[in-house]
């Protein structure tokens, strides 16, 4: 099942903050299952990719601590009508992309 | 209980093999590898070094970092980085102090992209808020506390 993903973006002078919202439980394996007292097993999101237009933007890697359902913003030369891609791979390999054409 | 451990065995692997066949079916998508020593180093100091190869960051004030002085739910710390005002970003480590992976995500910035970064990370207790930018091939950073009502880290 894919990672649902919403996105906003508007550019301003060249330069666009793109916003994402993304469903993930972001579970970290630390946290303890006080009916088993063993952990629950660990999925979070560990790569996330910005393209513009198919270029690299934004390259980055989390850890379980970012929190669930994660907010990301970042900002990104690119002009309205450009193409901003999102791209999400988390620890368990499921994988989720959503794209947006800048207003 | 033992039919429930059983369950949750195979469930685990389960989705190892999920994992493994992802790797296996599209290893062009795979992104730069995931730096795993960085995220399990249990000090600041082992996750800096592991990331950027160093620990001295010296201070800057061109490096807003935005962070609550008191967070009332530590599992949703809202925190911005904003270096745009230096030049030459290449990425961006937001770390919490006292976490037990302090580690929380690194940003690596290409051209196409202003040093900026916006989210929402984890804190167990009240503990310092580090961001360290690495611009023009040196390191800087600010440190903010955030007073933690609410822990995020358990159950």
């Amino acid at each position: 099942m894919a990672i649902k993903i919403r996105m906003r973006g508007k550019s301003k002078g060249g330069v666009a903050e793109v916003k994402a919202l993304i469903k993930h439980p972001m579970e970290s394996g630390v946290r303890m299952n006080k009916k088993t007292g063993k952990p629950y097993p660990a999925k979070y999101i560990d790569t996330v990719k910005v393209t513009v237009n198919g270029a690299d933007a934004v390259d980055a890697q989390w850890s379980g601590a970012v929190s669930a359902n994660p907010y990301m913003a970042v900002k990104v030369k690119a002009n309205a009508g450009d193409e901003v891609k999102l791209s999400l791979t988390d620890n368990t390999g499921e994988t989720g992309e959503e794209t947006l054409k800048l207003k | 209980m033992k039919r429930r451990s059983f369950l949750k065995g195979t469930l685990a692997t389960g989705a190892a093999a999920v994992a493994v066949n992802a790797g296996l079916l599209t290893p062009s998508t795979v992104l730069a590898e995931w730096n795993k020593n960085a995220f399990s180093a249990k000090s600041t100091d082992d996750a800096l070094n592991s990331v950027f190869g160093s620990t001295s960051a010296a201070a800057s004030g061109d490096i807003k970092l935005k962070a609550p002085a008191i967070a009332e739910n530590g599992a949703v710390t809202p925190v911005t980085v904003d270096a745009s005002a230096m030049s030459g970003v290449e990425s961006i480590a937001i770390l919490a102090s006292k976490n037990p992976m302090p580690l929380v995500c690194t940003y690596n910035f290409a051209s196409a992209a202003e040093g900026y970064v916006s989210t929402r990370i984890k804190m167990g207790e009240t503990m310092n808020v580090i961001a360290v930018v690495k611009a023009g091939g040196k390191l800087f950073k600010a440190e903010q506390e955030v007073k933690v009502t609410i822990g995020g880290c358990g159950g």
